[in-house]
Order: C-alpha cells, then structure tokens, then sequence
C-alpha cells in the first residue's frame, strides 16, 4: 500500500494530533464495543440453537408445552424409549426455574437420577468439589461455571431459589451451553422439593442421546408415535432445535439486535469519515506542500486512507478489548424457561471486528483521500 | 552559453478562468537562466512572478508555449511523472516556510528523502548535514512552534536543499522575516548559489534581496519588462 519508510509518518501524524485522534478512536471504541456485544449475542444463539451435524441428543417435551412448570411427562416413559432402535440412553430430567421469563440472572435447577450423572459428568471438566461429595447428600448440587460466578458461590455454601435450598457439592465447566448456566441435583430431591411440581414419578422432559446422528429425526418420530395415543403425548426435538422453539421470543429480539449492530458499524463509518474529512480539509496546504516535495497525488491518498485504517483498528482494539473484558466479567447468560444463551465473546466475533473497523477505516477515508490526491497543487496553494 | 543553459521558456503562457472572465498571469514569455544563475524576479503584486515560479518548480502547468528544464520540456509530463520530476530536481522555498507543523525540524528535512529509495543511515546522514549547513542542527527535535521565523525559513531551506536538487525557486523567502533575520537567510540563498553551485530562481519585492542576485528580472502584466522601458517608469514614478 505504502512504503514502510512512510508508515512513520502517517503514525506520527495519527499520535500527534492527539486530540483528534482521542476523540475518534473513543468514539469508534464505543460503537466496536456495542457491535462485538451484538454479535456475541449472535454467537450463543447460534450456538444455542444451531443444529450441527454431530449433535446427537434429544429432548422429549410435553405435546404443546412451552415451559418446564407445564410440561409434565410420567418418568415410566424412560425405559419404553430406552428400548427403541437407535436410543443409547434415555435420562429422565426434572426442571425447575426461578423466573420463566427471559432474564439475565435465571436460576435453573435440573434434577436427575443419581446413575445417569456418570455418563453425563464424562463431558465435564470439575472445577471444584466433586462428584462423590454430589452423591454423599441429597440436597447436593453441582453447579455449572457462569452461574456459579455470577452467584459468587464455592462448595460447601449452600443457596436458595425457587423455594429449593441446596448444598453446592461442585463446580463443573463444560462446552455444552445449557451446562453452564444450571444446578444439577438429585431428581426424588427436586421431585419434592417443589409443590408445583406434582411429586414423584413426574418430569419435566427426557433427554434422549442416540447412537448416530442420521437417526436423530428418525428417532424422534419414532419417540412421538410411540406416546401419540396415551394420555401425555410427546413433541421430540434435537436439541438445540428445542432450544430455538422454547426461547424463540429471545431468539428474534437478539436477530432484531442485529440491525442495531449494523447501525453501530454506521455510526463509525460516518464518525471516521468525518474527522478524516475535517483532517484533509485542515490540511489542503500541507498535502499541497507534500506535493510541492514530489508526493504522487495517489500517495498521499493512500497515506490518508493508512491514517483512517490506523484510526479504525484503534478504535476497534480498544472497544473489542474492553467488550472482551466486560462479557467476561460479566458472564452473561441470557434465559428462558430455563435455558440458557451464553453472551460470551470470541476470537472469530473478535477477529471480524477489527477487520471491519479498518474496513470502514479504508471506506471512509476513500472519498476525502481521492478529493485531496486529485486537487492541484496551486489551486491548493491559492484556497488557503 | 547554451550549453548551461538549464531553464528555457518561450512563448511561456499561463491562463486559467476565474467566474466569466479569463485571467492571464504569463503571457508569451521568454526567458533563458544558466545553471549556477542566481536570478531575482520582481515586479508588483499580479504581475505573475510566482506563476512564472510555479511553473518552473513544476507545480504548475503552462496552457502555453515551450518550458525545456535541462532539456526536457516539462509541460508535457504527466501528473505522476511531473512528482517525481519535481523530487529529483527541484527545492521550493515558500514565504510561510510550510513546514508541516506535527513534524520535528528533522523530520520535516527528512520528508522528501522519504520518496527515495536509501537506507535509513544515508538519510539521517544528509538531514544532518542539511541541518548542519543551515546552521539549525541544535534544534533539529524542535517542533516549528517552538522555532523563530528565521529558524522555521532555515528548517525550510535544509528541507529543499536535502535532496541535492538542481533548482530551488524561493517565493519571497525573505517576506515574513525581520531584517536581521533576511540578511542571514540571504547570506545562506547566496552561499547555496556559489558555493554549492545551485540555480536559484528567487521572487522578491525587496530591493535589497535582489541585489544580492546577479540577476534581476521585473514582470509587469505577465511580461519581461525591458531594463530600459524600467528606468523610464521610474523617472516617470519618481
């Protein structure tokens, strides 16, 4: 683009018009750290609710139910479809939120039976506690890692929500989003524990993992046809298709969020342009002496356009950084009935940010880059 | 004669439109300047002494006539090619020294080093001799800010000299300077001419700028006025 003989140049004229370029590059950190927000949103819906090719588990749900207080499957449904072709195992999951609504701090409780936590614990990382000290106690709890940040909570407290008191016996990490954000406790404890629960022998859903992936519509067919004539019929789902049918509302308002991402990449374009177009206009004579010195009128173009570019991506490091740091702090996890969008940022989303903050960069300073490149020199000298 | 012959102009014409009207700066001049000349340009505001400069400097081009600098006819160079024509072969000395006023002393001298190809030692190794030669060498990390006038026109007069170009054309280099500080600069534009060896193209309105130059050539609406026709209008001014 530039020789790197002159890229000192343009740095020096970036750094030493220090209030120009303070000026900018905050106001471009700011709509970079609302768009990096935005698309990390982005990113645990797709996440979330993404049905990749290697998914393979199911969630059997009450037929026309939406939420876990309403959705109530007998727990003898577990061995009928433990037996059906393609079903590697079937875990009978008792449900219970603090808050139904779409919430930034929802506390989820999801009982299980004590056998199935084995299979489910091989995908876990235990950060702290352990499982044994899970199975010692009834009321035990293993909490997932962003909730256990946000609620400050370490094995041994024990903490209260719903109307269920619980003893943390665990901290566990995992990749699946939904692990993250819950409590794992023991099902008959949690079947109890709530009196809107319905007691004993009732749950909230089945989560059915299959032997192969290409089975998984197969099987959930086969899943709803089998409880289609009894008096609890069944809707099965993958996943993460479950997840984008439950938090649907959630879904859209995030998709809706998206237009105010690109609004905010707007806002920077027409930022940057300005305070180049301002620097350029500033600056006739100047650009008319460096052309009086045998500046090409396309070099000083390309040296204004590094300045907008060197605004852009400073302006994008600083607001990705500081939205890095504040999603990570924060742990946001985004709930609905129960299931959990992770706004966490990422290297991609990242990455992609900055790519585009220099993009707007070269774009906006196209236009003034041009006008200057192109102005005569004793023209240039005679508007001053 | 001819064969140091470095600027010919014939016919040399200059017009451009303002609003309805056309305004002619240079019309049909004619005008021959050895190399190592030290030539002065004078004459009242409008009479096209720095359009004539302009166009020597290359930085602005003629609508007629013939301009051969070291015998190439510069008119007919494209923009890109007319750049870096100018960077070989020519440092301009503004009145206002526009130094670029982000830059240090030095990097302002560097600037036009920074269009050719040299290591970083080779250039700061002319910058400081540039530097040196002004006499402005213990200011090199001053901003223009924080220099004088004449300490900016010296900073300005390294920044032409630095690319050893074979013309430098200085538009009233003296005007926005106190006397003390002209005499200096004056003794500095005359040591590059002799002992340096540069053609210097010099527009002035000081009579006593000029007569440092072995030159000295008056413009009246855009031409050559004969040093006969001169003495009548000053008999007749006087």
């Amino acid at each position: 683009m530039i020789a790197l003989r002159l890229i000192p140049t343009v740095l020096r004229q970036v750094i030493r018009h220090r209030t120009r370029t303070i000026l900018t590059a905050a106001g471009v950190a700011v709509a970079m750290f609302l768009f990096i927000t935005v698309q990390s949103l982005q990113h645990g819906v797709r996440q979330a609710t993404e049905v990749t090719a290697g998914d393979t588990t199911l969630i059997v749900y009450r037929e026309n139910r939406f939420c876990p207080a309403t959705s109530r499957l007998p727990e003898s449904y577990a061995p009928r479809i433990a037996r059906l072709p393609g079903v590697a195992s079937v875990t009978p999951m008792k449900v219970v939120v603090n808050n139904c609504r779409a919430s930034l701090d929802v506390v989820t409780f999801r009982g299980v039976p004590a056998d199935d936590v084995a299979p489910m614990a091989a995908k876990w990382r235990i950060l702290a506690g352990s499982l044994e000290d899970w199975h010692k106690r009834s009321d035990s709890a293993l909490i997932g890692q962003r909730m256990a940040e946000r609620r400050r909570l370490t094995p041994g407290m024990s903490f209260d929500a719903a109307g269920v008191t619980v003893s943390v016996a665990g901290i566990i990490a995992s990749d699946e989003p939904q692990d993250q954000n819950v409590a794992y406790v023991h099902l008959p404890f949690l079947q109890q524990a709530t009196a809107s629960g319905a007691g004993l022998g009732v749950v909230t859903q089945f989560n059915v993992r299959v032997d192969d992936p290409a089975k998984l519509r197969d099987t959930a067919a086969a899943i709803d046809e089998l409880f289609r004539t009894d008096q609890d019929p069944t809707t099965t789902r993958p996943e993460k298709a479950f997840v984008a049918q439950v938090g649907a509302d959630v879904v859209e308002i995030v998709g809706f969020a998206r237009y105010l991402g690109w609004g905010c990449l707007a806002a920077v374009l027409a930022l940057v342009a300005n305070a180049i177009v301002l620097g350029v206009q500033d600056r006739v004579k100047e650009h008319a002496v460096l052309q009086t010195l045998g500046f090409r009128g396309g070099l000083i173009a390309r040296m204004i356009i590094a300045e907008g570019i060197v605004l852009g991506v400073l302006g994008g490091v600083a607001g990705t950084a500081f939205a890095a740091a504040f999603l990570a702090w924060g742990r946001f996890s985004l709930s609905t009935e129960g299931l959990s969008i992770h706004v966490s940022p990422d290297v991609g989303t990242s990455l992609v940010g900055l790519a585009i903050a220099a993009g707007v960069g070269v774009v906006a300073g196209l236009v003034p880059a041009v006008q200057a490149g192109r102005r005569e020199i004793a023209q240039s000298f005679r508007a001053v | 004669m001819t064969t140091n012959l470095l600027i010919q102009c014939r016919g040399l014409t200059k017009s451009y439109r303002k609003g309805d009207s056309t305004i002619t700066p240079l019309q049909k001049l004619d005008l021959d300047v050895n190399a190592g000349d030290f030539l002065a340009l004078m004459g009242p505001s409008g009479s096209g002494k720095t359009t004539l400069l302009n166009l020597i400097a290359g930085i602005d081009s003629p609508t007629g006539g013939e301009l051969r600098i070291g015998g190439q006819d510069i008119a007919k160079l494209s923009r890109s090619r007319l750049a870096d024509w100018r960077s070989d072969n020519v440092g301009y000395i503004f009145q206002l020294y526009n130094l670029v006023p982000v830059l240090t002393a030095y990097e302002n001298v560097e600037l036009p080093l920074l269009l050719h190809r040299m290591s970083r030692r080779d250039r700061h190794e002319r910058v400081s001799t540039a530097l040196q030669l002004v006499g402005i060498a213990d200011r090199h990390d001053h901003y223009p800010r924080q220099l004088s006038g004449g300490q900016e026109q010296r900073v300005a007069i390294a920044r032409a000299i630095v690319t050893d170009p074979r013309i430098i054309v200085a538009d009233e280099p003296t005007g926005d300077l106190d006397a003390s500080s002209a005499v200096a600069i004056m003794d500095l534009l005359t040591r590059l001419c002799e002992e340096l060896g540069k053609t210097l193209v010099m527009v002035t309105h000081d009579a006593r700028c000029a007569d440092r130059a072995r030159r000295t050539l008056h413009l009246e609406k855009g031409q050559l006025v004969e040093p006969g026709r001169l003495g009548l209008m000053e008999g007749a001014a006087a």
